[in-house]
């Protein structure tokens, strides 16, 4: 089997070909007579350089492709197959192809049994182009039935390949596709073209063609529906077809069908049910896939496909689980508690060697899991730390901070298992993945601020990394002076003075000054000025100017020091950049005129700022492979988007009503509501409406769409009555002055609240449009001069007590409900209400949260127990005043959602407009 | 087309050496005649850049591509990986890694059972261990048995058995008088027909 000198030396064997040499040797085609076993050499040679990215100039790949034409005078089979093999390949680079048609549509021919026959007619599909397809119908259609499944598939699959070319022409052989569709028959007596053996080889038998023909059916017809449902009813009964992936064909058909067409959705749910029995792995995968896909899916139908996959997560093969674990990975991410009997399975999945299935085990199980089982996962997790690389490591960090924020009950444990592996080796991606997660332990999870703390000045003693040292020492400045013991910190910190490079000594500097402003107790005080003092010689410039500015700020202690040492306020960071980002590629020249102002950004406290990051952390950071999927789904954005987008959505309607002058006085906007419907979306005019409320007034942004085709809306605006006129009083009505079809337009209506600026109105409004409609005149396009006035009426909405509170952030519940109950204006209100819309706990706790705008704490936004909850809320209202509220849930099946809402709030009379918003 | 009904599964085909990361084979399967204008003839050369489907269009792409995926899958056995976006199954043979690369939506038993088509109809037509040498040295072989596994992301046949029928062997020993080993039986025959062929041109010309 060697091929003469070429590879006496494999390993060199692929240095050895070069282009240009081949090229030369290519004359050898043009010898006579030929010579099959050299020229066959020669094609594999050429076919080695194409195969490892080698390319033919044009000129010389046509040269070689007229030269391999002459070898068709040769009859032998071997090369002829490679003939074929190599004019395939270089069609795409050769020029004139077509001029060999009519010698390769010879070994297509019925008559010919030989075995090239299929490589010719793949051949011949890359040779031919649109304008002479008809030419080789015949011998397509005649070769598509052959009962020969090999030549049967190539043909099915070349005329796949002309569609985009042809597709008129590849339809009219239909009734062909369909017939090789259904055929089941094995082929007779197929001579191979081993003249020499081929007595006693086994029949092909393939069923390939089934597959091939399936796809060329659904291209055929994709546009006529009750083909596509007749074809899966004829194909989908049972033993109709016998090849595997054909039926996967099936399965993506039905499941499309019934994506469409509600109606068909039943009938095409009875085929994939049957489908999750079938007994090809391939066809159960692609029916579970195509259940968990299908749009409110419910919980029944889902189980059926978990239990079939829960039986191949202990298949011994690595792709069989991987599929299954990965179907249950989406799912689990919308109905978890639909995965939760495979939890055992799949936590045995998590030490596996593979890490794509591995990563995927943990993540599915930290949407499954529930509090009981979070040791569990975490002993597991320990056990395999050591092997597995590092960027494995971050994932697993991230994961279990995620986990960390849902359970907060559970943060020892989880504690003690990042302090461990934080003296791990490990890189500075992975050290900073660990020192992450307790920074954010610290600031959500109050418990275990002291013990993180400690854990963390046990690091900086043996860090390498400086920029992460850097970082927690502010963090210990920041927390520090909080804790009951901070002269703990303090040595630490100074140890850092003394050993560290310049960097890390300059933020221990500035640390050690957060426990001495403002310090009360003047023993701690007396001992961060020593400290300081010795920094003053220190060898860099800027360890010794942050120490001196320190001790200044430390002796004369007053309001301004505090400020700006103990700064609680931060600008609004993503508002920030993108101000700035603005600013900096603007194409306009005279913006840099007048430098950056900063004063515009809004300043948003801590507490703010956390809340948000919160969420953000618990909703966007469950880590995954999944890269987001394409194509059509029916995932909601997440929760983070929402918010994101909410908050950038604010910050677009403090823009806008800066704009308008009269608004200039009311001051900035203290809070935005989320748009509310007033209309259906298919009525005549689409309307919304957003309420802004500010200091002393009340803007009320109705947002109007003209639906109406060839019509022009003008002069619009809106009368909107509150139903209590006592206390709001209309200011003025911006309208919008015209209003074409699909344009929206805003149309704005200030009141000043009467009561003066803490007053918090609570009303009524019934809102009418009041407009001129003039059509368009069709053949000029300008609307017809009169017009006429006309009313439309949309939905009442509520000014309630929810639109004057902003949902605020703190670690703990208990205190801060004390501490507003404590307060002298301090009001409780109560209701128990019957939530009879609301189908689980889950639903009901993100509804209230959002109905009452206050900010879920301690982690009571995601329910543990199905049938009783505790929702523990906090907000601000406009004035500044807190609101916290204690919402105690029960479920039953039969009634509903009952839940207990008790709110307090510091000023008088909020509680209970915060609790009549939800009733 | 719908993207979940289409044929076109498979992305690329590859063969690496373990060792070095260089290429044995590599196909990145692009379907035919998307590229080309309808009217257009085909002659036009559609530089294979223009195509849409295909991720990986240069070589630099590609052997990038190549390089990441054996540092990913050098260490580890397991058979699949998500890479780049992308489902790769893969089996390491000796010295060599074989590779099915296709798109997230598919099916990855399906895809599986291609790298299997592969890596059995490699072992069904060499005998003896499937390896770098093995490979090069029957190299018609080889590429005739992908043709016949995958024909531009269409997967053709799973079958080993089918596929190793479907590859002809390399045709006996040419006519050549260069070549003509003078003492084989062989030999003898072939020197005879040349001979007679010879003689019947040389009475023709002379004629």
């Amino acid at each position: 089997m060697s091929y003469g000198k070429k590879d006496e030396d494999a390993d060199s064997g692929l240095v050895k070909i070069d282009r240009t040499q081949v090229f030369q040797e290519a004359r050898l085609f043009n010898s006579s007579p030929i010579q099959p076993r050299r020229c066959r050499v020669l094609l594999t040679k050429i076919a080695l350089l194409l195969y490892t990215g080698e390319k033919f100039p044009t000129t010389e790949a046509t040269t070689l492709f007229f030269g391999i034409s002459k070898l068709f005078q040769n009859k032998d089979v071997g090369l002829r197959q490679m003939v074929h093999l190599v004019i395939k390949e270089l069609a795409s680079s050769a020029e004139d192809i077509i001029m060999v048609t009519s010698t390769i549509m010879k070994d297509t021919g019925g008559s010919t049994d030989s075995i090239y026959r299929p490589n010719a007619i793949r051949a011949l599909c890359r040779i031919i182009d649109a304008t002479t397809v008809q030419s080789i119908e015949r011998v397509m259609k005649t070769a598509i039935v052959d009962k020969n499944p090999s030549v049967s598939s190539s043909a099915l699959v070349s005329s796949y390949h002309l569609l985009p070319i042809a597709r008129d022409v590849v339809k009219r052989w239909q009734s062909e596709t369909q017939e090789a569709a259904a055929s089941t028959k094995s082929s007779g007596g197929f001579s191979l073209g081993f003249s020499s053996s081929s007595g006693n080889l086994p029949v092909n038998n393939s069923t390939m063609t089934q597959y091939h023909a399936i796809g060329l059916l659904y291209q055929m017809r994709m546009h006529d529906r009750m083909a596509l449902v007749k074809m899966v009813q004829q194909f989908g009964a049972a033993g109709a077809m016998k090849n595997p992936a054909a039926i996967v064909m099936l399965v993506r058909l039905a499941a499309q069908l019934a994506e469409e067409d509600p109606q068909l959705r039943k009938p095409m749910m009875q085929l994939l049910d049957g489908w999750l029995r079938h007994k090809s792995e391939m066809v159960n995968f692609e029916a579970a896939k195509a259940i968990c896909d299908m749009r409110d899916v419910t919980d029944d139908e889902v189980t059926q496909a978990v239990h079939v996959l829960q039986l191949f997560l202990s298949s011994p093969r690595a792709v069989t689980k991987f599929a299954a674990l990965r179907i249950l990975h989406t799912i689990a991410s919308f109905k978890p508690h639909v995965v939760n009997v495979c939890n055992p399975d799949i936590e045995l999945l998590i030490s596996n060697s593979n890490r794509s299935i591995a990563t995927f085990a943990i993540t599915t199980l930290l949407k499954t899991g529930n509090e009981a089982s979070v040791d569990r996962l975490m002993k597991q997790i320990s056990g395999f730390m050591s092997e597995i690389t590092d960027e494995f490591k971050i994932t697993i960090v991230e994961a279990i901070r995620t986990l960390c924020l849902k359970f907060p009950s559970k943060q020892a444990g989880m504690l003690q298992f990042l302090s461990g592996i934080l003296r791990d080796e490990g890189g500075y991606e992975f050290k900073r993945a660990v020192v992450e997660s307790m920074f954010d332990l610290i600031k959500f999870v109050p418990d275990s601020k002291e013990e993180a703390l400690a854990h963390l000045c046990e690091f900086i003693e043996d860090c390498e990394f400086t920029k992460l040292a850097v970082r927690i020492l502010h963090l210990l400045g920041v927390e520090g002076p909080k804790t009951s013991q901070p002269t703990k910190y303090i040595r630490y910190i100074y140890n850092r003075v003394v050993l560290e490079n310049a960097i890390v000594r300059a933020a221990a500097v500035t640390a050690l000054a957060k426990f001495g402003v403002g310090q009360k107790d003047p023993e701690v005080k007396r001992s961060v000025d020593v400290l300081l003092t010795r920094c003053l010689d220190d060898v860099d410039d800027e360890v010794r100017d942050r120490a001196a500015l320190n001790l200044r700020l430390m002796h004369e202690e007053d309001e301004l020091a505090a400020r700006f040492v103990k700064n609680d306020n931060m600008f609004a960071l993503p508002f920030f950049e993108h101000q700035l980002v603005m600013y900096v590629t603007s194409d306009d020249k005279s913006a840099f005129e007048t430098p950056f102002d900063i004063s515009k950004i809004p300043v948003v406290t801590r507490e703010q700022a956390d809340a948000e990051d919160r969420t953000k952390k618990l909703t966007a950071t469950i880590p995954s492979l999944k890269p987001p999927k394409v194509g059509p789904t029916k995932t909601a954005p997440s929760s983070a988007d929402a918010a994101a987008s909410a908050s950038a959505a604010a910050q677009k309607y403090a823009q806008e009503l800066m704009q308008i002058p009269e608004m200039n006085e009311f001051g900035s906007v203290l809070k935005s509501s989320p748009p509310v419907e007033l209309t259906e979306a298919e009525t005549e005019y689409v309307v919304s409406v957003v309420k802004h409320i500010f200091k002393e007034h009340i803007v009320l942004q109705y947002e109007i769409k003209n639906t109406l085709p060839a019509t022009i809306l003008e002069n619009v605006s809106v009368m909107a009555t509150p139903s209590d006129e006592e206390e709001l009083e209309e200011v003025f009505i911006i309208q919008a002055e015209t209003l074409q079809t699909d344009v929206p337009g805003k149309v704005y209506v200030a009141f000043r609240k009467v009561n003066g600026g803490s007053s918090l109105p609570v009303c009524t409004f019934s809102n009418v449009l009041k407009f001129t409609s003039k059509e368009i005149d069709p053949t000029t396009n300008e609307p017809e001069e009169g017009g006429y006035e006309d009313e439309y009426e949309v939905s009442d909405f509520d000014l309630s007590g929810s639109d004057y509170v902003i949902p605020t952030f703190a670690s703990n519940f208990a205190h801060v409900w004390e501490q507003v109950g404590a307060q002298p204006q301090a009001e409780e209100a109560e209701e128990t209400l019957q939530l009879s819309g609301m189908k689980s706990i889950p639903e009901a706790t993100e509804q209230l949260a959002k109905t009452l705008s206050l900010q879920p704490l301690e982690g009571t936004d995601v329910p543990v127990n199905q049938t009783t909850h505790t929702l523990k809320l906090l907000g601000k209202t406009v004035n500044g005043g807190r609101v916290v509220a204690n919402v105690r849930m029960a479920y039953s099946s039969k009634t509903g959602v009952t839940t207990k809402i008790t709110v307090r709030s510091e000023e008088e009379g909020v509680a209970a407009l915060v609790v009549a918003s939800v009733a | 087309m719908s993207p979940g009904m289409s044929l076109y599964s498979v992305n690329a085909i590859l063969i690496l050496s373990i060792e070095d990361g260089s290429r044995i084979f590599t196909k990145y399967y692009t379907p035919p005649h998307h590229a080309a204008q309808p009217g257009a003839a085909a002659a036009a050369t559609a530089p294979p850049a223009s195509s849409s489907q295909n991720p990986y269009p240069d070589k630099t792409a590609q052997t990038r591509f190549e390089k990441a995926l054996l540092q990913k899958t050098a260490k580890q056995t397991g058979d699949i990986l998500l890479f780049d976006n992308r489902i790769v199954l893969y089996k390491m043979e000796s010295d060599v890694a074989l590779y099915v690369v296709g798109s997230l939506e598919d099916n990855e038993i399906l895809l599986y059972n291609v790298l299997l088509a592969l890596r059995d109809s490699l072992h069904l037509l060499f005998k003896q261990s499937v390896d770098k040498r093995t490979i090069i040295e029957n190299y018609d072989l080889v590429s005739l048995a992908i043709d016949e596994i995958c024909d531009d992301g269409v997967v053709l046949e799973t079958d080993p058995t089918i596929i190793v029928q479907r590859c002809s062997k390399a045709p006996s020993q040419d006519v050549n008088l260069g070549r003509i080993d003078p003492f084989s039986e062989q030999g003898v025959n072939n020197l005879a027909q040349l001979g007679k062929a010879k003689l019947t041109d040389w009475l023709r010309q002379g004629l």
